[in-house]
């Protein structure tokens, strides 16, 4: 006789990695746009004292 | 050491406002195809019948492992060119490349134990594919922390070359580890002679993942290197100033 079997509910985990997968990339995306806008404010400042 | 001249100075602003652009759309539409990759594999991928929803965890852990092993293989290569060449635009992109690949090596990292668990029944193993991968991550950690460490541009560049170099040399080391030890690890499921052993669907919604993975790496690494492209400025500017 074929048993079927139900698949395991271990969906957390599931979330949980996603979760951290989509806070890291986001967060990360985020600060780097935010580190390159200072960068670029800061360029802009000096690039103006410098002419 | 002099600063560069205001001609050079104009053209490394343009590129560095041409990377930013272009790395800040291009991080965009990846965030979203990730996005798009995530709501494909919860809601449109059926659930494999012995592992369960857990499962699904690869089509994040394999493409950042992809996209992680891709930014350091590029860290080797333009290592080695600027070893040859002494382009310093190679430099500040082995560097870009090196900082998002320890990100996604660290998502790499987190995204196996949690598989692990209800899997094998344990959060880690001391087994080559993942203490190896552990070794990657922390020797571009170290990679990055040199450079901080140097102030003088040419000498920093050519250590960490040299280091970004023998870290990529892990690489193929770590791809192919499965076959050379005895290792719970799983082997790759697509990338095998044998051809993929998952269905279809599985199987283009990995490739898909991949896809999104590898457009999200492009729009970093970019946005990165525009990033260090106006460092640079700033840096030539601090030591014609000292």
């Amino acid at each position: 006789m074929l048993l079927l079997r139900e698949p395991p509910d271990n969906s957390g985990f599931m979330i949980a990695a996603y979760t951290i997968v989509a806070v890291v990339l986001v967060g990360y995306s985020v600060m780097l746009m935010l580190r390159a806008r200072r960068e670029e404010q800061r360029e802009t400042g000096d690039g103006r004292r410098e002419t | 050491m002099s600063s560069l001249p205001s001609s050079t100075n104009s053209d490394t602003r343009a590129a560095a406002g041409r990377a930013l652009s272009t790395g800040r759309v291009l991080t965009v539409i990846g965030l979203l195809a990730v996005a798009a990759a995530l709501v494909r594999a919860i809601a449109f991928t059926g659930v494999e019948a012995v592992q369960g929803p857990a499962q699904k965890i690869m089509y994040v852990h394999v493409p950042s492992a992809w996209c992680a092993f891709l930014a350091f293989g590029l860290v080797g290569i333009c290592s080695g060119l600027y070893l040859w060449l002494g382009d310093r635009r190679l430099d500040t992109f082995s560097e870009a490349s090196a900082e998002v690949g320890v990100v996604l090596t660290g998502l790499v990292l987190v995204t196996g134990p949690i598989w692990g668990k209800p899997i094998w029944g344990t959060w880690w193993q001391w087994e080559p594919r993942l203490t190896s991968t552990l070794f990657l991550f922390f020797l571009f950690v170290g990679y990055l922390t040199l450079r901080r460490a140097m102030f003088d541009p040419a000498e920093r560049a050519r250590y960490s070359a040299v280091v970004g170099i023998l870290g990529a040399m892990l690489v193929p080391f770590i791809h192919l580890s499965v076959y050379m030890f005895r290792t719970i690890h799983p082997r790759p499921v697509v990338l095998n002679p044998e051809g993929p052993t998952m269905p279809g669907s599985f199987v283009a919604t990995l490739l898909f993942s991949l896809a999104a993975f590898t457009l999200l790496y492009l729009g970093l690494v970019t946005t990165r290197y525009g990033l260090g492209r106006l460092r640079e400025l700033r840096e030539a500017r601090d030591v014609a100033a000292a």
